[in-house]
């Protein structure tokens, strides 16, 4: 297992440094520059803009940017955000804790929504109430999750007014206070859950389905047999079985994530890394824009790398590949 | 197909059915799927025919075109609809933008079963050095966060040519790598029969056996994977729109039509601009879905239906 | 080029051109403190200023809930801020030494000053202002301000007003290791000696000092980013920094110090509000006061709760020609391009224009049409009476086009040019998330169609937009474009023909002359009416010659809570936070 991880991890470093060279070409491909936005009569004059354009290297050969911008970026120097005029790796920083607070949110909500459902659908396979969780599992899966998020702010904010409808804490609360808490989480608690109920669905079905093939299972015989109540079987025989090869699911659901937050967050107005990364795109903040994809790339990988390392865990016959 | 016919002309009709025609029937026995593909053709025909249509739906037909007089109409006799901000048609331009969007999601679909199923058997079928590079190309492509890459590709190329094509490029080629991979596995799978190997062995060129032996045979994983991907790649179209990122402002898809909900005004006081295209694009992904699983259904013999 | 623009404002060039929809916050940063008379002048003012919020007396304590619609970007300080947002920020903790009044013209507020020859300046600092560290204010602190922009690491937008000064260049070269017209006399008495006379120096003057004791020790090249600029910056306004949330918040407290009369509020809290929250966050009284975008205006005018208040602001939209190219390194406007030469041609294109319906579909109202470039509220602008107004008038276009030979010779239903060549308008805008740009320009190109003249809309990304008229790029024909004017009313950096932002390139030696001469200190000395003068025959020609095609002005909204008292406005801007108060 431990080869099989290091081999893997190994494999990471040039698909990083690939995706460095896109993400570094793709950057110097956008149009325009941060300063080309930023003509204001009152305010700068064009010495001043051709200036900034040479003081910020824009000027340099392209390999000689590249080898600047990676050499420091390995090194934790993201470079200095042109729109905030401070380190990026700052800036990331103070949102990051937003998105994370967000994605663990949905998660947990994914993960108890799935499993009361998927609980229940697996002990009363093809019941009314089964092929009512298929149903609406279905259209979980369905709808487009912006449009569901569109819909959420419609009914649950506008009209029953029982979210806010934007931001990630109230206005008047003292940080650090219960209230403060609260609030937050009262802010979080309407996009976690449209982001958590786009993979509640996959959830929810793989736990059906593997519990009623564990409940055909010999040991479920056996147990039965012993006279173990039927209650403690599922929750305790059958769960346990089912949830190992559940695991794997965390490592997509990271890549999963990452999209989903760049939508929920802007539609939800919510200070996190997916609106920075939007805000990046439209006001060329390269340095912000080429460190929040970078990290991005990396996020999705090691989403990917984890949950096929989850998968060897689970099933080690994969590892012999 | 043809040779299932003059079997069946020869023997008893009911008795030794095609696959597909067990698919077919199968299908068509399916309520739900049946239900969504009316649905769906209804949509595309209505879309279709928009151009023809629209000076019969509402006083003002052109969907370009801003009526300043017009603004804002809440639903009535004249805009069943309503107008949006620019005093624009909301129903005409909902036919309107089920051209677009229905457009691209087609067209991002072609594109992504055409490449994802060359280098998928090609991987599949050649297999050793080729495969390996194949793959690993595959994988450098499913590592890309999608959302992120299409974002930034639209931005950069979207002056270039149109911006919907160019749209319909960028989310084709960051898309194809999941079925490269499940195309691959089903040649994998499918090269190890002997009447592949009979083929090759009577001189058959690889390509021909590709295509004569085993795409027929993967081409109802690819049927069915090809519906569900045409469902996703719409709403990657409106989610990308919705977002500004996606096709031209100017261009109606259901997509733009719905990024009018970022104004809070509309979004709170006017939802019959933005609701008619997200219920319309829900009903839609909807339907594609249930057709998809029905396909998978008809389409597996082990199913119970 | 000419350093004519008063960093003062900033305005509306970034409000039209911020990528996102949302980010025309508040208009200037200009607190006007020590102006209370809020009376006449110009018929504008009377019926816009004043607050109508909470009436009565002013009391103490309570907290202002202050909202903006887009994140600063958390440049506190005047030196190094960038946009209009985080000025707001700074307009609530600092204050300049100089002012504006109702009319824009400059008066004492920490400093005064006297003058013979609009060369050398004396100022005078008031005596025991305290900055918010507890130290006291000097004019070396102002020294310390002017050399920090003069320096060759200041990466701060400024440097244009400083270089006026005498030894400024040399500074900034490093041939001097002072600046050698600034010359301090006692901590609070300073002389300034400019490298030529001028009539806006002391405009064009950088007029905010920088807390030399805190921040002499800082690298000039680390200062943006240091303490004082981001998370604990220092003013001697009326509110301290106590704490800022980056892009979220920041909250003030009374500055008990404070130099310059009582404070009524205990805090301000100053919250980012997002677009879509503006209504909702209004209604419920969870914020006191925001600048409003006109889009939001006719849902905020219903609200019981909340008062609207305008003021004329300094920025005005046209639809610009190019009529040449510019030549960057000559300074010249090296090449005629002919499409839009013909006078008659552009004429028919503004009288094709209903810019009043347009402004009304578009701002809601909170626009004025205008018919020359400079903003109503200005000392210096014309009135319309002196002016063709170009009353929207399709039949009048149509024979203007007829006459200058733009017929529809081969009946495809559009007007050919005069060589029987077909002819297409092709007008640019900006493109940006916000999808009325799209609708407002493809509306102006509706008017151009209807009187026959066949025209094409390309919206243009928004990033690149400025940067390809700037460069004159040729798909840039006709194109949408807004100034803001800022406190000092000389147009010349954006008309005269040797200036890179005359983005038209036009070219017309009497326009030049004029511009020239209302600052030639010979010819107008220190005469305001005689420099009006001059700049009204100058607004009459460009009236006639319509190089652009001038749309509208946009006036500044504000929305306040009844509760809240003590605020006004006028084209200045706000008056001094310290009369702020709140009622319960």
């Amino acid at each position: 297992m431990l080869k099989y991880s290091i081999r893997r991890l190994l494999g990471m470093i040039p698909m990083l440094i690939l995706i460095s060279i896109v993400v570094f070409t793709l950057a110097k491909l956008m149009p325009g520059d941060s300063l080309s936005g930023e003509i204001d009569p009152n305010n700068t004059n064009p010495e001043y803009i051709a200036e900034m354009r040479e003081k910020l290297g824009y000027n340099d050969p392209l390999p000689v940017q590249y080898f600047n911008w990676i050499t420091g970026f390995v090194q934790g120097d993201f470079g200095k955000s042109t729109k905030y005029k401070r380190p990026v790796f700052d800036v990331i920083m103070e949102k990051i804790p937003n998105t994370l607070f967000l994605g663990i949110m949905s998660l947990i909500i994914t993960y108890i929504l799935a499993f009361m459902m998927g609980m229940y659908s697996g002990r009363k396979p093809y019941t009314l109430g089964d092929n009512a969780i298929a149903g609406i599992n279905y259209i979980m899966l369905a709808i487009p999750s912006f449009v569901a998020a569109v819909f959420a702010i419609y009914f649950f904010a506008f009209n029953l007014n029982w979210f806010p409808f934007g931001g990630s804490v109230d206005i008047l609360v003292e940080t650090g206070s219960a209230e403060y808490y609260l609030s937050r989480l009262h802010h979080v608690l309407l996009p976690a859950l449209v982001l958590g109920a786009m993979s509640t669905a996959s959830y929810t079905q793989f736990l059906r389905n593997d519990i009623i093939e564990n409940s055909r299972k010999d040991f479920v015989r056996t147990a039965r047999a012993k006279g173990t109540p039927i209650k403690k079987i599922y929750n305790v025989h059958i769960l346990r079985n089912s949830i190992i090869p559940l695991v794997t699911f965390l490592g997509f659901d990271f890549a999963a994530l990452i999209g989903g937050a760049i939508i929920t967050e802007t539609i939800f107005t919510y200070p996190g890394i997916g609106m920075l990364f939007l805000d990046s795109v439209n006001v060329r903040d390269y340095p912000t824009l080429m460190a929040l994809t970078m990290l991005l790339s990396f996020l999705t990988l090691a989403g990917n790398l984890i949950a096929d390392l989850l998968y060897g865990i689970v099933d080690p016959r994969i590892r012999l590949e | 197909m043809a040779s299932s016919n003059t079997i069946t002309q020869q023997q008893k009709p009911e008795r030794s059915l095609s696959p597909w025609q067990i698919a077919r029937r199968k299908f068509l026995r399916n309520k739900l799927a049946m239900i969504s593909t009316v649905f769906i053709i209804i949509v595309t025909a209505l879309s279709f025919a928009a151009p023809f249509l629209a000076p019969f739906l509402s006083p003002l037909p052109d969907v370009a075109r801003v009526n300043i007089g017009s603004m804002n109409i809440p639903p009535n006799s004249e805009h069943i609809l309503g107008t949006d901000k620019s005093g624009r048609d909301v129903l005409t331009r909902l036919f309107y933008g089920g051209r677009i969007s229905l457009l691209v999601g087609f067209s991002a679909t072609l594109m992504v079963i055409t490449l994802g199923t060359l280098v998928g058997s090609i991987a599949g079928f050649f297999g050793g050095f080729v495969d390996n590079i194949l793959m690993r190309f595959t994988d450098f492509v499913l590592n890309f966060p999608f959302l992120v890459f299409v974002i930034v590709l639209n931005t950069i190329l979207r002056d270039t040519i149109d911006g919907v094509s160019v749209l319909i490029i960028v989310i084709g080629v960051l898309s194809w790598g999941g079925v490269a991979r499940l195309v691959r596995s089903k040649v994998l799978a499918e090269k190890e029969n002997e009447y592949v190997l009979a083929a090759l062995s009577i001189g058959c060129s690889p390509l021909k056996v590709i295509r004569k032996h085993l795409l027929p045979n993967v081409m109802s994983t690819i049927i069915v994977q090809a519906t569900l991907i045409f469902a996703s790649m719409i709403v990657v179209e409106s989610a990308l729109s919705y977002l500004g990122f996606g096709v031209p402002q100017s261009v109606p898809s259901w997509g733009n039509m719905l990024s009018s909900a970022n104004e809070p005004d509309v979004l709170q006081g006017k939802p019959w601009i933005w609701m008619p295209p997200a219920l319309v694009l829900t009903c839609t992904i909807l339907s594609i879905n249930f057709i998809g699983e029905g396909l998978k259904d008809a389409m597996n013999p082990k199913s119970l239906r | 080029m000419k350093k004519n623009k008063s960093l003062l404002w900033l305005f509306a060039l970034i409000l039209v051109l911020s990528a996102f929809l949302a980010a025309c916050g508040g208009d200037d940063e200009e607190a006007t403190p020590a102006d209370t008379e809020t009376e006449t002048e110009t018929e504008t003012e009377t019926e816009e200023e004043g607050d109508g919020a909470a009436e009565g007396e002013p009391q103490q304590g309570g907290t202002l809930v202050y909202g903006i619609d887009a994140p600063p970007e958390g440049l506190f300080s005047s030196a190094f801020y960038g946009i209009a947002t985080d000025a707001e920020v700074i307009a609530l903790f600092d204050e300049p030494l100089i002012d504006y009044n109702e009319n824009l013209e400059p008066v004492p507020n920490v400093a005064s000053w006297e003058t013979e020859d609009n060369k050398v300046f004396n100022f005078t600092f008031e005596e025991g202002v305290k900055w918010h560290n507890g130290e006291e204010l000097t004019v070396n602190d102002w020294v310390f301000a002017l050399e920090t922009i003069a320096d060759p690491d200041y990466d701060g937008p400024r440097y244009t007003n400083v270089q006026t000064i005498e030894g400024a260049e040399a500074f900034r070269a490093g041939e001097a290791d002072s600046i050698s017209g600034i010359e301090v006399v006692s901590d609070y008495e300073i002389t300034i000696t400019f490298d030529e006379a001028r009539v806006n120096n002391l405009t064009n003057l950088w007029a905010y000092p920088l807390p030399e004791a805190a921040m002499g020790d800082i690298p000039v090249a680390e200062m943006s980013a240091s303490e004082f600029v981001i998370t604990n910056p220092i003013g001697i306004g009326p509110f301290k920094v106590d704490k800022i949330v980056q892009g979220e918040s920041v909250e003030f407290s009374k500055n008990e110090d404070y130099w310059n009369g009582d404070v009524n509020l205990d805090k301000i809290v100053l919250r980012v509000v997002d677009n879509s929250s503006v209504v909702g966050a209004l209604q419920n009284g969870d914020i006191d006061m925001i600048s409003l975008q006109p889009v939001s205006g006719p849902e905020v005018e219903p609200l019981e709760n909340v008062e609207i208040t305008t003021y004329p602001g300094l920025s005005y939209y046209y639809v610009g020609f190019k009529l040449g190219k510019f030549d960057n390194a000559t300074q010249t406007i090296s090449e005629e391009l002919p499409k839009y030469q013909d006078k008659q041609l552009r004429q028919a294109m503004m009288y094709a224009l209903n810019r009043q319906e347009w402004v009304d579909a578009f701002f809601f109202g909170y626009a004025n049409v205008v018919n020359a470039p400079v903003p109503s509220s200005h000392w210096n602008s014309a009135d319309d009476s002196e002016l063709n107004t170009y009353e929207y008038d399709p039949e009048k276009a149509m024979e203007l086009l007829d006459e200058a030979g733009y017929v529809d010779t081969n009946d495809d239903g559009f007007r050919e040019d005069p060589n029987g060549e077909e002819f297409v308008v092709k007008f640019s805008h900006y493109a940006t998330g916000n999808p009325t740009f799209e609708s407002r320009a493809q509306a102006i190109t509706q008017y151009f169609e209807e009187v026959g003249l066949k025209s094409e809309l390309e919206m243009v990304e928004v990033n690149l937009y400025y940067d390809m008229i700037e460069k004159d790029d040729p798909s840039i024909e006709t194109f949408f474009g807004g100034w803001g004017t800022g406190a000092d009313p000389d147009p010349s950096g954006l008309w005269k023909s040797d200036q890179l932002w005359n983005y038209p390139r036009y070219n017309n030696p009497e326009s030049d002359q004029l511009l020239d001469d209302a600052l030639n200190i010979d010819i107008v000395g220190t005469d305001q009416d005689k420099r009006a003068e001059l700049y009204i025959e100058w607004q009459k020609i460009v009236n006639e010659d319509l190089p652009m095609l001038y749309i509208a002005e946009l006036e500044e909204i504000v929305a306040l809570n009844k509760r809240v008292g003590g605020i006004e406005f006028d084209v200045s801007g706000q008056n001094n936070p310290a009369e702020w108060f709140v009622t319960e």
